[in-house]
């Protein structure tokens, strides 16, 4: 599927209200700008519905960017929590541009930067961001879970740590998968490297996918920020075939030796988010931060 | 302390003589040996005389499975379903919610102010994979949606009741785990399904481990509370790996539990007496094996120490008389109770499965012992099930990673 090709100016023309639109983002599926309306900076993203499936737009039947771009709208909608990406005042809409259908809304706009960029200016996170991001992150994943929904993609690109207050915010609602909707898909969608291993079992029953799933992905974020490292792929060493067994096998190399200033209690916590099956990993956030509390 | 009556049939003053006694923490009522009147009266009478004593009501729904059923007085309460043999088709959603509304409101109704635990409806799964196992996790399911929609509630246990061979299978056991972890509740009421023709204290070393494994995820990993009934002299294993209560009764089938207590009964003989031996983890019969260690002179090692051992010091056989059932299950709570708090003096697991290891290796050496001085064991008493306790313990350390 295309991304669309805008520019600014074409931008201006969909929205007249927005005013200092820039470039911000180009992605696999949509294309980001920033622009001011009402005096606020928002996001501003562009999506192409998928011109295959298009013509089936019919009896509540959506082409895949179309729902993802619906749930992704939902979810900012139904969630109000400081750690999770909040809707702008634009909703999900559509236009046309040179004859092409355009989807598009808008959301906040996180002054800062994303951990992968963060990590690669800053460094190894210290021990309080590391709680922060924890607990910034589990709440989200809460706040999501409320509504019986995961967010399947959290990763480094993913969550941004805003300059104002340092405080870890997760974006992209738009693999959120919800328990409760059978229409969305429930095979393996999301970042590879950052599957859990229930994700990555393709025969995956609905039952077993639940927010301890995003749980393992924070625990592989954490370790990543904590020590430079991925728990389960060397970029080097390992193969594709050889981090899906890693995943769904391996134990990862304590945190703490790669980090020997790492609490022993945060250093179990991260071993515990990377554990090989749900119920071995935290079953409520609150038990989480409660082990958060104790460091 | 953490040793609850597991009741059943045969009560008469046990449980108010265990509880003054200090040997019991409480008790799991057993509605198919208590007329309803009898056992709503007790537990009010209970309530008021013993207000720090744990009482629990297993509503032995399990048994509606069977038609049929040899079933006491459970006929008398009104959620339980009577002769019906309930099958597949019967556990449709809306007859789900009936049955757990009824069970627990019932619950609520006779258990008095602030009970300490409701215990959900159940019915026995054989396979981690079968369709009752689908259908006893729609049970815990319901019985936990209702339960959050009540005001103010006791804490909910849901009940389990998995046979042994269950747990033959790390894999389905675990997948069982991630399922049941998704609860939001209080705890659970487990109860270990055994074959009535095993030999009472032995367990398959792997089914064993897995059964361990299960009890710690859910109690230590997940921090739910545990309470194993019909359990016997492994109750302090079952400790060593989180469980919080274990329940014991004064008969055989009150202390393993068996779906053959609710089939028609194929007769039997009066149990032969025995003597409830810490050092032995097991219960040597009175005559001819406890006399015969008291002949060859190693009575002292055998003693568990309890105030009722003055009965046979002058000789097993002929204190025998006054080693009354009573007697010997309140000798039976002591051993179980005693072994249960040294495990306990330990506040870590691997702590405590280095002592469970001590206990056991000692039980073996007494047991060696006394086979070279000539001492023959019954099969039900000899020490067979130390080597299977000690293989599965070691199994479940490594797969706990411990």
């Amino acid at each position: 599927m295309a991304v669309p090709d805008l520019t600014p100016e074409q931008v201006q023309s969909i929205i007249p209200a927005a005013s200092s639109i820039e470039l911000l983002d180009r992605g696999g599926q949509k294309i980001v700008f920033t622009g001011i309306i009402n005096n606020q900076k928002y996001a501003l993203k562009f999506m192409s519905p998928n011109p295959l499936q298009i013509n089936a737009s019919v009896a509540g039947f959506f082409d895949d960017v179309t729902a993802r771009a619906q749930r992704e709208v939902e979810t900012m909608r139904q969630c109000d929590c400081p750690n999770l990406v909040k809707m702008g005042p634009i909703g999900l809409t559509t236009a046309k541009i040179s004859g092409n259908d355009i989807l598009y809304f808008s959301e906040e706009f996180i002054d800062g930067e994303n951990l992968k960029e963060y990590h690669k200016l800053h460094g190894n996170f210290s021990i309080p961001d590391l709680i922060k991001l924890a607990q910034n992150i589990s709440n989200a994943i809460n706040e999501i879970w409320q509504f019986a929904k995961i967010h399947r993609d959290i990763k480094p690109g993913n969550i941004m740590s805003r300059s104002s207050n340092g405080d870890f915010i997760l974006l992209d609602m738009g693999l959120v998968f919800d328990l409760q909707d059978s229409s969305l898909s429930i095979g393996p969608v999301g970042t590879l490297l950052y599957f859990s291993p229930e994700q990555l079992d393709f025969t995956n029953r609905r039952s077993s996918l639940n927010f301890r799933s995003d749980l393992f992905s924070l625990g592989i974020v954490l370790y990543e920020m904590a020590t430079g490292r991925h728990p389960f792929f060397d970029p080097n060493t390992t193969s594709l075939f050889a981090f899906g067994w890693n995943i769904a096998n391996m134990r990862p190399v304590p945190p703490k030796d790669y980090r020997t200033d790492l609490p022993q209690s945060l250093n179990d916590i991260i071993l515990r988010l990377l554990a090989k099956r749900p119920a071995l990993r935290y079953r409520s956030i609150k038990l989480l931060n409660v082990a958060l509390d104790q460091i | 302390m953490s040793i609850l009556a597991q009741c059943g049939y045969g009560r008469g003053q046990k449980i108010e003589k265990g509880i003054d006694a200090g040997l019991i923490d409480g008790v799991i009522m057993s509605p198919r040996d208590e007329r309803r009147q009898r056992l709503e009266s007790d537990i009010q009478t209970w309530r008021e005389a013993y207000p720090d004593a744990m009482i629990l009501f297993d509503p032995q729904f399990y048994a509606s499975k069977f038609t049929n059923p040899r079933d006491g007085h459970l006929s008398e309460y009104e959620y339980y379903k009577n002769n019906s043999g309930l099958k597949r088709t019967h556990f449709s959603p809306s007859l789900i919610q009936k049955y757990v509304k009824e069970c627990l409101d019932y619950q609520i109704n006779i258990l008095g102010e602030n009970p300490e635990y409701l215990i959900s409806p159940s019915i026995s799964i054989d396979d981690f994979y079968d369709h009752w196992s689908q259908i006893a996790i729609n049970l815990a399911i319901e019985s936990a949606d209702y339960h959050s929609s009540l005001n103010n509630p006791p804490p909910l246990l849901i009940s389990i009741v998995v046979s042994e061979t269950a747990f033959r299978s790390l894999p389905s056991v675990e997948e069982f785990l991630d399922i049941l972890t998704e609860l939001e509740v209080e705890g659970f009421y487990l109860l270990i399904k055994r074959d009535a023709n095993y030999l009472v204290h032995a367990y398959e070393p792997t089914a064993y481990s897995n059964i361990l494994y299960f009890c710690y995820i859910l109690s230590v990993i997940n921090g739910y509370k545990i309470i194993s009934g019909y359990s016997d002299w492994h109750s302090f294993l079952l400790h060593t790996v989180g469980v919080n209560y274990t329940a014991c009764g004064w008969y055989q089938n009150l202390r393993y539990f068996s779906l053959a207590r609710f089939q028609p009964s194929t007769g039997g003989t009066r149990p032969r007496k025995r003597y409830s031996s810490i050092p032995l983890l097991s219960n040597p019969l009175i005559n001819p094996e406890f006399n015969s260690i008291f002949i060859s002179g190693y009575i002292q090692n055998a003693l568990s120490e309890s105030n009722y051992d003055y009965i046979l010091l002058n000789g097993p056989i002929s204190g025998e008389g006054n080693w009354s059932d009573e007697i010997s299950c309140f000798a039976h709570w002591y051993s179980l109770k005693t072994i249960v708090e040294r495990i306990e003096s330990h506040a870590l697991v691997a702590d405590r499965i280095i002592e469970a290891n001590l206990i056991i290796q000692s039980a073996q050496q007494l047991y060696l012992q006394l086979e070279n001085a000539g001492i023959n064991f019954d099969p039900s008493t000899g020490p067979n099930h130390l080597d299977e306790w000690l293989s599965g313990l070691n199994e479940f350390r490594g797969i706990a990673h411990l």
